[in-house]
């Protein structure tokens, strides 16, 4: 997950305000007034419910939801965030839906996903901070005690915080790939990219002991109750951090389906995260990783796969329809939804959340 | 999905019950349904076992899982899918061992084993779907067409007041006591069950079988709680917080508690109890604790507002659990039999998750002021005073006594119950049982000669002690329970209360007044049937029913 600079909400010159209606998956119904002009989310906002959301400004696709009443205008939307088969299904993102009248729409998450009362900002300071890959850096956070939260950091397998880089106000979200717990302990992959501001930040300034704003949890990304029905997870690089999180929950947990993981990377040098996977295979029983490299080196013992690829045939081979989670960036994200719809993997048992950079 | 088991049911259509998109309790269809596919298992594992157990092969391990899993399907308990998946797979497994078990015990008696029918023959469905598909054949009024309401209403009377004697079963068997004749009783009534019975007079016979079985399975679980913990003794309670890291514990289960206290021993944590865990105090091995600090909030329908404000993390040990509010979802653990998707559960009283939280968590930061209430006032306690009880009914000091028990729900006219307690003129004596009393127990009522006015029994699960208190005072007097200057009313809003309105049935106690409406499930036929044989009464007005009670033309 990453984010960028805040959308200003249109204004228009004669306000009208319209109803908002929208309904989680729990059948949580949340009303509130929006301005003519005014994104959905923003209105959301200003009634004090914080919808899951990261980028606001159309390019994530944190906050997508479909709308299922009413006429809306949408801003710019990426794309990769909201394809056109979805657009043109009353998908949208409510951080650039511009309701024309009153609107109903569905969002994909349930109600505990909603923050009250603002998202929720805690500092804390740098425990860990090492290479695991090509580019790729492992950290660690310890969060300070809080008067209302007190020492642990709660949040739901799958769920992102925003960082604050610092000595700016930007933010940057990544995904958690640790479980909550009652220690503080915040853990992240994060991919160094060349000019991104935190990735600058990690590569030249970071030191252990620095001190950090992080605002979260937030997102709907998480595991969904669905019977003994397998979980499938498929990472596309740091795109592992959700993934590895929502294994390690199951382990915790001692959760009974069936788990098995495609982790899918370029190239050799970008492995990473296998000894974490392998703590999880000790600690959950039935669950299986496989590591995917696009383009291995002679050295590499597998063959070269991609995670769909891997996906498509492990599917054949499968006689139950998994539950798929994806997270990765949008072509990977669109090469498993194609396998898996190829191999009558049902449009419901698929929950992707897409990384995209700024 | 359709339901129509507690007293919050959908009463807007045609016909009574929840039937989607969710449950007045919460609950989703899908796990509506997997509850009905639980008891349909159950039957086939009742079927095989009652015979086996016939044939002098009982299994007992399959009798409690039988309490186990109809247990999960009370209301308000387990509303996880995913543990209904795993409990069906067991299930079949569990007939399948009895079966076996049956048919080797049949053979060695020289009887050929019959072919399995209908529960008996289930295989579970290998995925989700499919298990849906076999719950849409097995609803709890599958058949209304053709056998009518009168028996769907019955059998629905038979199935969710036998869920309220395994879950009093299942309470006592954790403490490790069990008995052949419980185990025999469940299994021969689910296996009646199974056979789709039609008969509206022996579907009411039996009904009071159940009521029979009922009062041997609260006897049982009497002796399991008083001999794992002592008789209670009255005991103040304090019900406002005191400085410190704190656990929230609610529920019924006693044995839950016993072992988180034992866990937080010298931890410098406090444990306060909440809803039906509020008698716990009263027991001598529990109240030893001296971290067992005080009794939090107030009954199951304020927990959302009650546990966001707690500072520490809440243990759900039985039946009563509600949506948990986003505030407090991921500081709630379950146990048991208790289940919310994605609320962590603790299958094994490892409460180690919980501690820890609690130890991370801000806990109170200042006392509260000093308020307390009495609890603790069980058969013991007050049968160790029932000769000046005696004197001051022969004086005329004590003029009549109103046994309020029963659940608290959020459904509107409850506050009938507050009018009734709170209203009683002050020569009677109130007796409370269950969870209603949170709407009046903080009120002075007084005492008389030194008795107090309000005397609180203990759980829903105490009932035993309340009968034995009734028989005590019946004996002294000579007379007949109905003969008393007493009269029960009662709330309800689940299965357990319907296993205890069966049991005070089958005793023959006539005159009952019970609201705030009737189960849904109840049709006029049956309804007329109770109320001229028991002289059941359901609610009007606290003042007229408590006037009639008073006047002696309601017992």
């Amino acid at each position: 997950m990453t984010a960028a600079e805040e959308t200003p909400s249109r204004v228009d010159t004669a306000v009208e305000s319209y109803d908002i209606t929208l309904t989680t998956t729990d059948g949580e119904r949340l009303e509130f007034a929006c301005a003519s002009g005014q994104s959905v989310l923003d209105a959301a906002a200003d009634a004090g419910m914080t919808l899951p959301a990261s980028c606001r400004q159309g390019t994530c696709g944190s906050c997508h939801a479909t709308v299922t009443d009413g006429e809306y205008e949408l801003g710019v939307c990426d794309p990769r965030a909201l394809p056109a088969d979805e657009r043109d299904h009353q998908g949208v993102l409510l951080c650039q839906t511009f309701p024309h009248g009153c609107l109903a729409a569905a969002l994909p998450y349930d109600g505990s996903r909603i923050l009250y009362g603002g998202i929720p900002e805690r500092q804390g300071v740098i425990t860990a901070l090492e290479p695991v890959a090509r580019e790729t850096v492992r950290l660690e956070l310890q969060v300070e005690p809080d008067e209302a939260a007190g020492a642990g950091c709660e949040f739901d397998a799958g769920q992102f915080m925003e960082i604050q880089v610092p000595g700016t106000d930007a933010k940057r979200a990544y995904s958690l790939a640790n479980t909550g717990n009652w220690e503080g302990r915040l853990e992240f992959f994060i991919r160094l990219r060349p000019g991104g501001l935190f990735s600058g930040y990690l590569r030249d300034e970071a030191k252990l002991g620095a001190r950090l704003t992080v605002l979260g949890p937030q997102g709907a990304f998480g595991l969904r109750e669905n019977g003994l029905r397998p979980r499938w997870f498929v990472a596309g690089g740091t795109g592992l951090a959700p993934l590895l999180a929502m294994a390690r929950r199951m382990a915790e947990w001692a959760d009974p389906q069936p788990a098995r993981l495609f982790l899918g990377v370029n190239e050799e040098a970008d492995v990473f995260g296998v000894p974490e996977l392998e703590a999880v295979a000790s600690d959950l029983p039935g669950f299986r990783f496989d590591v995917c490299v696009w383009r291995p080196g002679p050295a590499w013992p597998g063959r070269a796969v991609t995670p769909a690829d891997a996906l498509a045939a492990a599917l054949a081979d499968e006689p139950v329809r998994p539950d798929i989670y994806i997270c990765g960036p949008p072509p990977l994200i669109d090469a498993v939804m194609d396998a898996a719809t190829a191999a009558d993997v049902p449009a419901d048992h698929l929950l992707y959340e897409r990384f995209l950079p700024t | 999905m359709f339901c129509f088991q507690c007293e919050q049911t959908d009463r807007t259509g045609a016909v009574p019950g929840c039937a989607g998109p969710l449950g007045n309790c919460g609950k989703e269809p899908t796990t509506s349904d997997l509850q009905d596919l639980t008891m349909y298992a159950v039957k086939g594992i009742a079927k095989y076992a009652s015979e086996a157990r016939a044939l002098g092969a009982p299994d007992d391990d399959a009798a409690a899982f039988i309490l186990y899993a109809a247990f999960n399907t009370l209301t308000n308990v387990n509303f996880n899918p995913t543990r209904f998946v795993s409990l069906l797979t067991e299930a079949a497994s569990v007939r399948d061992r009895v079966r076996a078990k049956y048919e080797e015990a049949a053979r060695a008696q020289g009887v050929e084993p019959g072919q399995p029918t209908g529960p008996m023959a289930w295989q579970p469905a290998p995925d989700l779907e499919g298990l849906l598909r076999q719950a849409a054949d097995v609803r709890v009024d599958a058949g209304r067409d053709i056998v009518g309401e009168d028996v769907v209403g019955l059998r629905a009377l038979h199935l969710y007041g036998l869920k309220g004697v395994c879950a009093y079963a299942y309470h006592a068997h954790v403490l490790g006591k069990d008995s052949p004749e419980v185990f025999g009783g469940v299994e021969s009534a689910l296996a009646y069950l199974a056979d789709d019975p039609t008969d509206i007079g022996d579907l009411v016979e039996r009904a009071l079988g159940i009521g029979e079985l009922n009062l041997k399975t609260l006897e049982l679980l009497d002796a399991a709680n008083t001999g794992a913990f002592g008789s209670p003794r009255p005991t103040t309670v304090r019900t406002t917080p005191v400085a410190g890291k704190a656990i929230l514990v609610s529920g019924h289960d006693l044995r839950d508690l016993a072992n988180l206290l034992e866990q937080t021993k010298d931890l410098d944590i406090n444990v306060y109890t909440n809803g039906e865990l509020l008698p716990a105090h009263g027991y001598p091995e529990l109240k030893k604790y001296p971290h067992l600090i005080g009794n939090y909030g107030g009954a199951w329908q304020d927990q959302q507002a009650e546990f966001a404000a707690f500072p520490g993390p809440i243990l759900m040990t039985s039946n009563c659990i509600i949506e948990p509010h986003v505030s407090y979802r991921r500081r709630i653990f379950t146990t048991g039999p208790v289940g919310w998707p994605g609320v962590r559960h603790l299958a094994d009283s490892d409460f180690g998750p919980v501690i820890q939280a609690a130890k991370a968590l801000p806990g109170f930061t200042e006392d509260g002021p000093d308020q307390f209430i009495t609890v603790g006032f069980a058969r013991d306690a007050v049968l160790s005073v029932a000769d000046q009880v005696i004197d001051a009914v022969k004086q005329g000091e004590i003029k009549h006594f109103f046994l309020v028990g029963g659940c608290d729900g959020p459904t509107a006219g409850r506050d009938y119950f507050t009018d009734y307690a709170v209203g009683a003129p002050r020569d009677t004596v109130v007796l409370t049982l269950g969870c209603g009393k949170y709407r009046f127990n903080k009120h002075d009522f007084g005492d008389i000669n030194g008795i107090p006015r309000l005397l609180d029994i203990g759980q829903c699960n105490d009932t035993h002690s309340a009968i034995t208190i009734a028989k005590a005072l019946a004996d002294a007097f000579d007379c007949g329970v109905n003969d008393l200057p007493l009269t029960l009313v009662l709330s309800w809003t689940e299965q357990k209360a319907v296993a205890v309105l069966l049991a005070l049935l089958a005793l023959g106690i006539r005159g009952i007044v019970l609201g705030p409406t009737l189960p849904a499930y109840l049709t006029p036929t049956i309804v007329n049937a109770l109320v001229q044989r028991f002289d059941l009464r359901p609610i009007t007005d606290a003042a007229t029913d408590r006037a009639a009670a008073l006047a002696g033309t309601a017992s």
